[in-house]
């Protein structure tokens, strides 16, 4: 094994763990950010993405559209979230993270019973590469490469569409917002819908890399959340960056110099310290310190 | 004035909860119209304000607008249908910049580019600010840039909430003579509350005294120029 398959091997392992963070919880820090909501349900969504996109894929649709079904799948659900039980929630931290569990168990077991036990399976696309003796699979980097895309587009969407003018008016000032015409119950409809999409949608790219079961989405659900907590909302997209940045970096490091077990313990425990010096987050943090370097 | 009724309040009731702050208010004003509430601190000119334009619910009574009852309609619709609302403090937002503030304006009307040139031609500092994020705009050019956003929505009815209020002598003037050419040029009407009473004297066709949630009394503004009546009027 040569030197330079072993840091190949590092950088490919740190994409990796960044487009996983990315993914998991690209969805959910869109619905915190714009709503105060964390939606411990949306590894559920994930699992419903997921189960989306095998069925879609076995009916004999081809991957990618049989990812942009669980997408639109995944956001339809989110609209029935929406109106059925979030729409009362808003706002509401900590009874929106009880609720949001409660269904989040209700999704996870509904399945169980629905579904059964057995598990489903996609298989992972595209080959693998070699570099420096080591193989590495050229899916893991296509993960990389659709989270940055779904980044930017979300960002692209909120930047510059109507919808996103509205969309971030409503989250400053919801009675100015409707003040001006904006229908603000409809613009959190639809933000959470996009949020569960792109939760759909890292379902059904996950799919291809794990096995399907009921309890998909709880591989899920704690890294989106430690990520989203870490990120913070003052600024939800690149609170997303920076924090995928910094947990990927520590898991990376971790699971290679120890093991993968302490690669995902050190996630929690980094995660643990750095809210301990940023309580809320890092994109708030970083607001706060260019805010102080203004005033200079 | 002999228009027909472009607003009109009849025995309305609101408040938070169960505390009422408006007790009975009935009011009209007709097209073009320029009224201004006036009352010491606390006597609900606000709470009646955002009674109009649905941030607070209406309790009982009717409030229709061009003869459409809209009691029952919630503040986007109401927006729709073309009351503008300019609160107090401004309430611009912060984080966006000055052209997306004003294209947020825009949604409601059908309004197009010559609507945003119109706007311009009022409050030309906003055509060069555009890209400036609102709030680290002054207090003046934030209340401009607030006038402006509902001007882009070409609404039939504007609420102004202490437009006065944190903004410099001249802006205040200026915004004064805006109000004036919107009344001429357009027949815009307006409802305004006020404690400044060089902008009341200004602007206003008639005053409403409020107190204590009700409307006590009607004067005419030149009324204000006795000393002794303003002060009784006015929180100064």
């Amino acid at each position: 094994m040569e030197l330079s398959g072993q840091i190949f091997s590092w950088v490919y392992q740190y994409f990796d763990n960044m487009a996983f963070l990315l993914l998991a919880a690209s969805g959910l820090i869109l619905i915190y950010g714009m709503m105060g909501v964390i939606n411990m349900a949306h590894g559920e969504i994930m699992m419903i993405g997921a189960y989306i996109a095998a069925s879609a894929f076995h009916a004999g649709a081809p991957a990618p559209v049989a990812i942009v079904a669980a997408g639109v799948g995944a956001g339809l659900a989110g609209v029935v979230l929406e109106r059925l039980v979030i729409r009362h929630f808003y706002n509401q931290l900590l009874s929106s993270l009880v609720v949001t569990w409660g269904l989040s168990l209700i999704i996870s077991q509904a399945a169980l019973l629905i579904l059964g036990p057995s598990i489903m399976n996609m298989p992972t696309p595209f080959g693998s590469f070699s570099v420096g003796g080591f193989s590495f699979g050229v899916y893991r980097m296509v993960l990389f490469a659709v989270a940055v895309a779904l980044i930017v587009a979300v960002w692209a969407l909120f930047r510059f569409t109507a919808f996103g003018i509205a969309a971030r008016a409503a989250m400053e000032n919801p009675r100015m917002a409707a003040a001006l015409g904006v229908d603000t119950k409809r613009i959190y409809t639809l933000t959470f819908a996009i949020g569960c999409a792109l939760g759909g949608i890292a379902g059904g790219m996950f799919a291809q890399t794990a096995t399907i079961s009921p309890f998909f989405g709880q591989n899920y659900t704690p890294m989106a959340f430690i990520t989203v907590v870490m990120g913070g909302s003052a600024n939800a997209i690149l609170g997303l960056i920076y924090a995928a940045l910094y947990l990927a970096g520590v898991q990376t490091v971790a699971s290679n110099v120890f093991n993968p077990y302490v690669g995902y313990v050190s996630i929690m425990a980094s995660a643990l310290i750095a809210l301990l010096v940023m309580p809320a987050g890092i994109s708030d943090f970083i607001q706060r310190r260019r805010a102080r370097a203004m005033e200079r | 004035m002999a228009a027909a009724a472009q607003l009109s309040l009849s025995s309305v009731k609101s408040g938070y909860g169960r505390v009422k702050v408006i007790d009975d208010v009935s009011l009209t004003v007709a097209t073009g119209e320029i009224v201004a509430v006036i009352g010491r601190n606390g006597v609900g000119k606000t709470t009646l304000m955002k009674t109009v334009i649905g941030a607070v619910p209406a309790l009982s009574g009717a409030i229709t607008f061009r003869g459409v009852d809209v009691t029952r309609l919630d503040a986007t619709r109401r927006a729709r249908l073309g009351v503008g609302y300019v609160p107090q403090g401004r309430e611009v937002f912060a984080r966006m910049t000055v052209a997306e503030n004003l294209a947020l304006g825009m949604r409601v009307g059908d309004a197009g580019r010559t609507n945003l040139d119109r706007v311009f031609g009022f409050f030309p500092i906003l055509a060069k600010r555009l890209s400036q994020q609102a709030g680290s705009m002054s207090g003046g050019e934030q209340q401009q840039l607030a006038i402006g956003r509902i001007l882009a929505g070409r609404p039939d009815v504007i609420l102004l909430d202490e437009p006065s209020e944190g903004v410099q002598p001249n802006i205040v003037q200026e915004i004064g003579r805006i109000i004036r050419r919107l009344q001429a040029e357009e027949k815009l009407t307006v409802l305004i509350v006020e404690q400044n009473l060089a902008l009341i004297r200004a602007v206003a066709d008639r005053c409403l005294i409020m107190d204590k949630g009700r409307v006590v009394a009607e004067i005419a503004p030149q009324e204000l120029d006795d000393p002794e009546t303003a002060a009784r009027h006015l929180s100064i």
